[in-house]
């Protein structure tokens, strides 16, 4: 309401719902038409033809997505990061829970999971083709590196925060080491799990994008590379727009369950 | 005093200590094309160091980095603020600038290739997209949590512009910012070594590429541990800068 009355246009007695899509839907709409319209502009003015314009790149998106080789790419940089992701969660969640309960296993291995966290992951490359070869299972590990670090020391964080109390409770009412870790626990630090996923399947993303320009292994990163360099940049461009629905589709993703699952909890902005 | 001091710091040191213990026993029980051992990780470093190259490629990775980063900082932190001031604006933008946020970046690398070729400029280019919206969304974010009731006060005080900026959007918005220039300053070293690898190979990039070509294992490591070191001091740095200015935080 405070937001209306600063903004001093709307008359008072008009309806509420309707102030309320005029006033984000409408400028958002003109924004992006704005957008696709200066970007078409100027690339017909100055840029040579090759250059992805709106134009082009909407009727390149049918072919693109119909050619089986897309596919086929699409298909394999999904799997490679879902597989990714998966080891990185399970793995980074046991090491976090192990790291966040016990002050020994957090003294000895804090170092590195800060230090290798805040490494450029991407530096990790030459070495992961000189190991495993100019290979897909050299994109597996650079997916698992550029996001494992992320999930551990938010998991860490997490079960480190579980109020005292909670274990102290259960600890008289004599459950289990077990059942404390499954229903106090993990339940607790679910907040922190999920900002740690968000951030890390953004981080898989990168690692899978970079790992393909560099190994030359098939995927969506390579198409694009690919079709780029082979002046196709209309075809290169929808890659592109694919990603970063992807990157949008996790933020989203974990916004929704965080809301849905844990409606208490307020975002952290204060993740990276 | 000092025990207490020496009893704290214990834990990382023997940590840090059986690390490179580790590193040293596995790279002597390896291929030498596999691992190599951090004493001769060390005497290439220095090698490398003493040749001259080392320190040269160095200035040029920081001269690209500086230069990404202060233009990302030039242009988020006003714009951030000018989208905070102007509602309608910002409400239009901040999906646009949601999604840039979320894309990986990396992927735009193989257009600004073959649109910019290579050189500086584009490898500029890199470093910018990467720094940038973590300092536009931030200070966007931190705007949005400026109470609507103290511009109003400002304003029935007829407070000018010019210290409206300066007395309520800069002390509220500058704490976001500063959680946006560390996120920055991580990916902004991506950026860098991205850019190197793909564009035209300068700085450490381009010493880390030319030793594994060469199945040089030992300046591969030499200038990861290089990277890797300089990636904890950054971020080191950008953690203090951010804690500095979260004490304006309410």
């Amino acid at each position: 309401m405070a937001e209306q009355v600063l903004s001093g246009s709307i008359p008072a007695g008009s309806k509420p719902a309707v102030t309320r899509w005029s006033g984000t839907l409408v400028p958002r709409l003109i924004t992006g038409l704005a957008i696709v319209l200066v970007w078409e502009i100027v690339v017909r003015a100055v840029a040579p033809a090759y250059v992805a314009k709106p134009s082009t790149v909407v009727l390149a998106i049918p072919r693109v997505l119909t050619d089986p080789t897309f596919q086929k790419a699409f298909g394999e940089t999904l799997l490679a990061v879902a597989e990714g992701l998966a080891i990185t969660i399970i793995i980074g969640t046991i090491f976090g829970l192990l790291m966040g309960r016990s002050p020994t296993f957090d003294r000895v291995f804090r170092v590195y999971i800060n230090g290798f966290n805040a490494m450029p992951m991407i530096v990790v490359l030459p070495l992961f083709s000189l190991w495993f070869g100019y290979s897909s299972a050299a994109r597996i590990a650079t997916i698992i590196f550029a996001a494992i670090f992320a999930i551990t020391m938010n998991v860490a964080d997490g079960a480190r925060s579980v109020p005292r109390e909670y274990l102290e409770v259960s600890r008289s009412f004599r459950s289990g080491r077990l059942r404390a870790l499954t229903d106090i626990i993990l339940p607790a630090s679910m907040p922190y799990l999920l900002a740690g996923f968000r951030l890390a399947a953004g981080r898989a993303l990168i690692g899978a994008v970079v790992a393909e320009f560099f190994l030359s292994v098939g995927g969506l990163g390579y198409y694009i590379l690919y079709n780029s360099r082979s002046y196709h940049h209309n075809e290169a461009f929808v890659g592109v727009l694919l990603l970063a629905a992807f990157g949008v589709g996790f933020e989203l993703l974990v916004n929704w369950a965080t809301r849905r699952f844990m409606p208490w909890y307020r975002r952290d902005e204060k993740q990276n | 005093m000092q025990t207490t001091n020496i009893r704290s710091h214990a834990p990382f040191w023997i940590s840090i200590i059986s690390g490179i213990a580790l590193w040293e026993v596995a790279g002597r029980s390896t291929s030498k094309a596999f691992m190599v051992p951090f004493s001769e990780t060390l005497v290439r470093l220095w090698q490398l160091v003493v040749s001259g190259d080392f320190i040269e490629q160095l200035l040029d990775s920081a001269k690209l980095f500086f230069a990404g980063f202060v233009l990302a900082l030039i242009v988020g932190m006003p714009l951030g603020m000018l989208l905070a001031r102007i509602r309608t604006l910002r409400i239009g933008v901040e999906p646009y600038i949601m999604i840039l946020y979320a894309t990986p970046m990396v992927a735009l690398i193989p257009f600004i290739l073959s649109m910019m070729g290579f050189g500086f400029a584009p490898k500029l280019l890199v470093v910018f997209l990467f720094a940038v919206f973590p300092v536009l969304y931030n200070t966007v974010e931190g705007a949005r949590s400026i109470k609507p009731e103290l511009i109003e006060v400002a304003k029935s005080f007829r407070s000018s512009e010019w210290a409206l900026w300066r007395e309520v959007m800069l002390p509220y918005t500058l704490p976001y910012t500063m959680t946006g220039v560390r996120q920055a300053i991580g990916r902004a070293l991506v950026g860098m070594i991205a850019a190197e690898f793909f564009l035209s190979a300068t700085g450490l990039g381009q010493l880390i590429m030319s030793a594994s070509q060469n199945f040089d294992t030992a300046g591969v490591f030499a200038s990861i541990l290089v990277i890797g070191l300089l990636g904890i001091g950054l971020t080191r740095l950008g953690l203090a800068i951010e804690q500095h200015f979260a004490r304006w935080r309410q």
